[in-house]
């Protein structure tokens, strides 16, 4: 366990010192809460809209918070990669598998971290969660794992192709999955038909729907169980793939 | 095997193979290394190298073969291996947001250290590398190519390995930073009987260092033993003449055949081999004024590495082809590549 640890506490260390892979993540998740929220807050007004547009869309704010900081993840190895650094751990006697741990368990932190500021942020501009504190635990827990489905991909991609560029290209993927789905307005009022079909594949939709309900119209088993499915799944496929590329970076010899 | 300490020092190989696709980087290698020794591996850029430290040192997987270090298999007991070896591989790794003092501590205590004493140790080791009287916060990116070298050579130190892995350590390095770090290898032998392998493409690094020289080319290791013994078949010195010509070059080969047994004809150059090469040079321009051969240029100079190369491969080191390489393309990316996939 001691080595994970020390692994950890060095991928914070490298993250804090590099501000601008973190900062452009927030001002976005930031960015969106505000922009949108007094953009289209009228969309609240629509007939049959329930709770406030601001509770609709904070969860585009922190999906978007924590598949950012989840890229970091990859960002970290695929340094360690090109740098050589990643060699140098791999002549220590750590277990091979602490070397992709500490950098993911280092982002899924500053992404939680992320997610709480967003989250605080929104309840200053008068967020009211329909579930109360647990309901606010569980938005937050759901946005972490989402986080942690990410960053099994971007380290996935950054073990695959252990290049920079190829590793920050991939984390784009983060566009369709935000924005393919019904992100700015309520399911009934988007016509298009295409519109509706990505949105129906794209889990990201009921990672909305669940911190939607949780945000804005109360306990929803349906909703809730669903979105963690999803989210579950999700993991688990990502972080299956992210184990068999570094079963080969790694050589497993031991 | 010679121990020290009653500790296995030692290094050996049977048919070592190591195939990128079509490539045969280490195409069939026996070692025997006793320990306590400094070994030298020398050859070209491309020749396998890299390749066979990266296996010795279990980060590569071989094609076939067998191989153990310090008494343990490199492929089925890669932790034993990896806590009695230190590697300074010939890319420098380090992190370059990180210093100095936090990459020998990290680096410790993943060896299993305690805080306090990977403290001492980091603080020890900086010294040693002569690396303690710079600024505790400067990173490891801001530092000059030298002392990247030095802080990876004190990374290789941290758990006071047996056998330490140096591969090309001083390529690109300036004179006084490579004397440097000869120094620091003579001395890690002398004093701790640590087991020393090292790669490189310079004769005179070898030569100064080695107590024993394997010679690798291809993949296979095409000649082994002491470097006096290396040098004294290709001979002490080395009468490079040049012509106008390829033909000119061509003839002048023929014609010295009875004064110079040892010749080696590259375009319009000519390379004898003689124990001292300053005896031999009257004759030589007699021999070539008498069959009316223009010679434009002589010079005497120590045999290199192409030239023990052209001893014992019976050609030139294909200087354009293993440049090539080495910046960017075929073996060094297939190596990469295949190490992480």
């Amino acid at each position: 366990m001691n080595d994970i640890l020390l692994l950890i506490g060095r991928s914070l260390r490298v993250a804090i010192r590099q501000p601008v892979a973190i900062l452009p993540n927030i001002a976005i998740s930031v960015f969106f809460l505000f922009v949108y929220n007094s953009g289209l807050s009228s969309v609240a007004e629509l007939p049959g809209f329930q709770g406030t547009y601001l509770g609709f869309i904070l969860p585009v704010s922190l999906v978007s918070a924590s598949v950012g900081g989840a890229g970091l993840a990859g960002q970290t190895l695929v340094k360690d990669l090109e740098n050589g650094y990643f060699t140098k751990l791999l002549l220590t006697p750590t277990r091979r598998l602490a070397l992709i741990w500490g950098p993911m368990v280092a982002s899924a932190i500053i992404l939680t971290a992320q997610v709480v500021l967003v989250m605080l942020l929104a309840l200053l501009m008068g967020l009211r969660v329909a579930t109360g504190p647990a309901g606010f635990a569980l938005v937050v827990v759901l946005a972490f794992l989402w986080g942690m489905a990410f960053a099994g991909y971007a380290a996935f991609m950054a073990l695959k192709t252990k290049n920079a560029a190829a590793a920050q290209a991939a984390t784009f993927a983060f566009f369709p999955l935000i924005f393919l789905s019904y992100t700015f307005v309520p399911q009934e009022y988007v016509t298009a038909g295409w519109l509706r079909v990505a949105a129906t594949i794209n889990p990201t939709t009921y990672v909305f729907d669940s911190m939607r309900s949780l945000l804005n119209t109360g306990w929803d088993s349906t909703s809730l169980l669903v979105g963690f499915a999803v989210t579950l799944g999700f993991a688990t496929i990502t972080g299956a793939l992210a184990l068999w590329a570094a079963r080969g970076v790694t050589k497993m010899t031991s | 095997m010679s121990d020290h300490n009653g500790e296995d020092r030692s290094i050996t190989a049977v048919g070592m193979r190591r195939d990128f696709g079509e490539l045969h980087a280490v195409d069939g290698v026996d070692l025997e290394i006793p320990g306590g020794r400094i070994f030298g591996f020398l050859g070209p850029n491309g020749a396998g190298k890299s390749t066979l430290v990266k296996i010795l040192t279990t980060i590569l997987n071989p094609t076939a073969g067998r191989a153990t270090v310090a008494g343990y298999d490199v492929q089925k007991q890669g932790g034993k291996v990896r806590e009695a070896i230190g590697v300074a591989l010939q890319d420098v790794g380090l992190d370059p947001l990180m210093t100095s003092r936090e990459l020998l501590m990290l680096q410790t205590e993943l060896f299993g250290t305690p805080r306090d004493e990977a403290r001492k140790t980091a603080e020890r080791l900086l010294v040693t590398v002569g690396l303690d009287d710079v600024d505790p916060r400067k990173r490891a990116g801001a530092y000059s190519g030298g002392m990247r070298r030095r802080l990876d050579l004190a990374l290789a130190l941290v758990h006071d390995p047996r056998i330490l892995f140096l591969d090309e350590p001083t390529t690109g390095l300036d004179p006084a930073s490579r004397a440097a770090i000869w120094e620091e290898v003579r001395r890690l032998n002398d004093d701790f009987g640590m087991t020393i392998f090292l790669t490189t493409q310079y004769l005179e690094e070898a030569d100064r260092l080695a107590d024993e020289i394997a010679i690798i080319n291809k993949g296979k290791i095409v000649a082994q033993g002491t470097p006096s013994d290396l040098k004294r078949e290709v001979g002490d010195e080395v009468v490079e003449l040049q012509f106008g010509s390829s033909a000119d070059a061509a003839s002048a080969d023929a014609a010295l055949a009875a004064v110079a047994p040892n010749r080696q004809v590259g375009g319009r150059e000519l390379r004898l081999y003689f124990g001292r090469a300053a005896e031999n040079v009257p004759e030589l321009v007699r021999v070539l004024d008498g069959a009316g051969i223009r010679l434009q240029g002589l010079t005497i100079e120590q045999p290199s590495l192409d030239d023990v190369f052209l001893r014992v491969t019976g050609e030139a080191l294909e200087h354009e082809v293993d440049e090539a390489g080495d910046a960017g393309s075929a073996p060094p990316d297939a190596e990469r590549a295949e190490v992480t996939s």
